[in-house]
């Protein structure tokens, strides 16, 4: 009797998976950034999604039918997107869309679906659907229903909690679609905040050497200096901020980049006293649940596929992304648009990023941007990044984990 | 032929293609990839009238493709312009600023030439991420609305069929001077601008003419871009692979006469379509580099010198 069990157990097992292999694959849909500009985060968010397909798929499946991911790379080309979504749709015949990574590869896709009457989950978008304003849009990045005012809110919440109070700001960014976006965001923040605005330009993003522009916005002498940049102008700026000694009491905003392993191996010590956008810090405060298992599993894959091998940023949110699809069509129990678009409107979502509930726009009801302070960075390693400590929240007060630590200049080491 | 036949003969082809694969096709996928490749053959047919015909290489296709992009644009804002205006102002005012680019730096001839088109990318770059109204580095939206016109089942369809047009147009536009004694003249240059100059060929008007009519079809060939994607920014407008793809279609096709580019875009702009979605995009990079090289190596005059260089071979003395 005894070795008849396991026997037993196993042929329900296989008869179970042999079920779910049997039904037709629930096909979802993707263009993928996996080589261009946006190549790297693009294979990491793919690795994700590929994470929660298995996840998935070993428990059985999406209604009882196994995920398949069916993606292209659109070499973060917004001119590849069209087509591709197409193919996915009308070749491919997919059951579910989401999109690639950014803006400018999402907002391509949105009047296919709008067309095809697709609900569509986004990842990481500023505001794309403004102008569309289709109401089966959702986006993953936790800025909130206003992302530009959102995104930059809490550099400027931080500011004001100085004593004195600042009075005056520089604001800088890349000529490009997100800086543009941020520093449009943070304007409405300056006002709000009664600053005055004493250096606020761009650049082009060809730009190779900042110190000419930091040297320009010290002659200024702000309280505050908030920048809007790419990955490599965020290296750039900060670099040159040390090289010049920028002195100021706080510096740093929504840069790009500084999330990413080799942004934070690569700068290492020159991080310190900056003030930055982030997504996800390892700090006491931020307990979202499953996002600890999550990156412990993810780690190690990305380290071998030579991906960041931290994914603080995108990962967990590519992850999340899909954790809500998958919840929304388990609940609607078919493959309904409509039904669908509606369930992810109407109920609050648990996922490693935590909770999540949608405004009418498809944005985050509730923005959770983290500000964080980079201090206590010794060297160029990696391990230090994963330690808490080293990425104070700041703001939002509900994830807070220490205060801030100003003048800039005297906290830069 | 005559040109008003050939000219005839190819807007009715590319009728009964639109017409037929509309009938035909369901799936929009097929007009969304075939869309891509005829705007490549409008760029590439366009780019050759200077480079090829003339033996001005123009690395400033992407820029002219941008006017018309963004002309749309700005008609778009002002009074949501129907699409058939978006593309005549987009083609005049490509045609005027390629006749302004012209008669600025058609004194410069070779690498000096093909660097001021160059640098003339990257000022009109420069302005239009500076210019707020036409969303700056920020982009731009032009939202399709309504049914798509004409009986059309999506908009997808509609712009293929007027691609289709202005594709026919363009190459019916390349015959023609190809073969008028304004060819002749543009060839007389391309072989010895100096000896051309001595022949009594008005150089510099006829280098005006193929700056103004290259630069048009660029334009024409962006007009519907806006359309297209819904969702213009300049990085990716004024991106180099519109540069590069222009010359390279030539290139391969064989640049001295009006078919070249078709057979290359047809060929370069089909493969990358049919590479994109079924190998990695590394490989599409490099499968389109290695055909590159050996068309250089190989058929230096592309496939229609090629061609017709097997045929005088075989042909009996």
């Amino acid at each position: 009797m005894d070795r008849r069990h396991p026997s037993v157990a196993a042929a329900l097992a296989l008869a179970v998976s042999f079920s779910a292999v049997a039904q037709e694959p629930l096909k979802i849909g993707f263009s993928m950034s996996l080589t261009g500009p946006l190549g790297g985060n693009g294979r990491a968010a793919l690795l994700a999604m590929q994470m929660w397909a298995e996840d998935v798929n070993t428990k059985g499946g999406l209604l009882g039918r196994p995920i398949r991911l069916v993606y292209y790379d659109d070499q973060t080309n917004p001119a590849n997107v069209p087509g591709l979504y197409t193919k996915l749709l009308d070749i491919d015949k997919v059951d579910l869309i989401v999109s690639s990574y950014g803006t400018n590869v999402i907002a391509p896709a949105i009047p296919i679906a709008m067309q095809r009457k697709m609900a569509f989950m986004t990842l990481f978008g500023t505001n794309p659907n403004a102008k569309f304003k289709y109401d089966r849009y959702f986006q993953i990045m936790p800025n909130g229903p206003d992302p530009a005012v959102g995104l930059t809110k809490g550099f400027f919440e931080v500011a004001m909690t100085m004593d004195p109070k600042p009075k005056t700001v520089a604001l800088v960014g890349a000529d490009a679609e997100y800086p543009h976006a941020a520093l449009e965001g943070a304007r409405t923040n300056v006002k709000a905040a009664g600053l005055q605005v004493l250096y606020d330009k761009t650049y082009p993003m060809s730009t190779t050497d900042f110190t000419p522009i930091v040297r320009a916005i010290q002659a200024t002498n702000p309280d505050l200096v908030f920048v809007a940049s790419y990955p490599p102008d965020s290296a750039g700026i900060v670099r040159a901020a040390n090289e010049v000694a920028l002195k100021t009491r706080q510096f740093g905003g929504a840069m790009i980049g500084v999330q990413y392993a080799t942004l934070k191996t690569q700068l290492g010590p020159l991080l310190n006293g900056v003030v930055a956008w982030e997504v996800y810090a390892p700090e006491p405060t931020i307990k979202f649940p499953g996002v600890e298992e999550f990156l412990a599993r993810y780690q190690p894959l990305a380290a071998a596929q030579q991906l960041d091998p931290l994914g603080f940023f995108l990962p967990p949110y590519a992850y999340a992304m899909m954790q809500i699809v998958g919840e929304a069509v388990q609940r609607v129990g078919k493959i309904d648009q409509a039904k669908i678009a509606e369930d992810i409107h109407s109920h609050e979502f648990t996922t490693v990023v935590g909770n999540v509930r949608f405004a009418k726009n498809g944005e985050w009801a509730e923005g959770r941007p983290l500000y964080v302070q980079y201090r206590g960075i010794r060297g160029n390693g990696l391990e230090e990044w994963k330690k808490p400590g080293h990425e104070v929240v700041l703001w939002p007060a509900r994830w807070k984990s220490g205060d801030l630590l100003h003048p800039y200049d005297q906290h830069r080491k | 032929m005559k040109t008003s036949s050939f000219t005839a003969i190819a807007l009715c082809t590319a009728l009964l293609v639109a017409g037929t694969t509309s009938a035909l096709v369901t799936n929009d996928y097929f007009f969304s990839a075939s869309y891509t490749v005829l705007q490549f053959v409008v760029l590439a047919t366009a780019w050759n009238i200077l480079g090829g015909f003339t033996g001005y290489v123009n690395f400033g296709s992407a820029a002219f493709f941008a006017l018309g992009a963004y002309s749309s644009i700005v008609l778009d804002k002002l009074f949501e312009a129907p699409i058939t205006l978006s593309i005549l102002s987009g083609t005049a005012v490509a045609a005027l600023v390629g006749l302004g680019m012209g008669y600025l730096t058609l004194r410069l001839r070779g690498v000096f030439f093909a660097i001021a088109t160059l640098a003339f990318a990257e000022v009109l770059f420069t302005f239009v991420v500076n210019w707020d109204y036409v969303g700056g580095a920020r982009g731009a939206y032009v939202v399709l609305q309504g049914r798509p016109p004409l009986g059309f089942r999506s908009f997808v369809q509609f712009l293929f069929a007027i691609m289709a047009l202005m594709a026919a147009g363009a190459v019916a536009i390349a015959r023609f001077v190809q073969t008028s004694t304004l060819g002749l003249g543009l060839a007389a240059i391309r072989d010895d601008e100096v000896a051309a100059e001595c022949s009594g060929v008005p150089t510099l008007r006829l280098k005006l003419v193929s700056t103004t009519v290259s630069g048009g079809l660029m334009g024409m060939a962006g007009a519907t871009f806006p359309y297209f994607l819904s969702y213009v920014e300049p990085h990716g407008v004024f991106s180099l692979s519109y540069a590069v793809n222009s010359i390279a279609m030539p290139l391969i096709g064989g640049m001295y006469d009006w078919a070249g580019p078709v057979i290359g875009a047809l060929l370069l702009g089909g493969l990358q379509q049919v590479l994109q979605v079924n190998v990695s995009a590394d490989w599409n990079l490099f499968l389109v580099g290695a055909l590159l090289v050996v068309f250089v190596t190989i058929a230096p005059h592309g496939i229609m010198g090629w061609t017709f260089r097997r045929g005088r071979r075989a042909r009996p003395t």
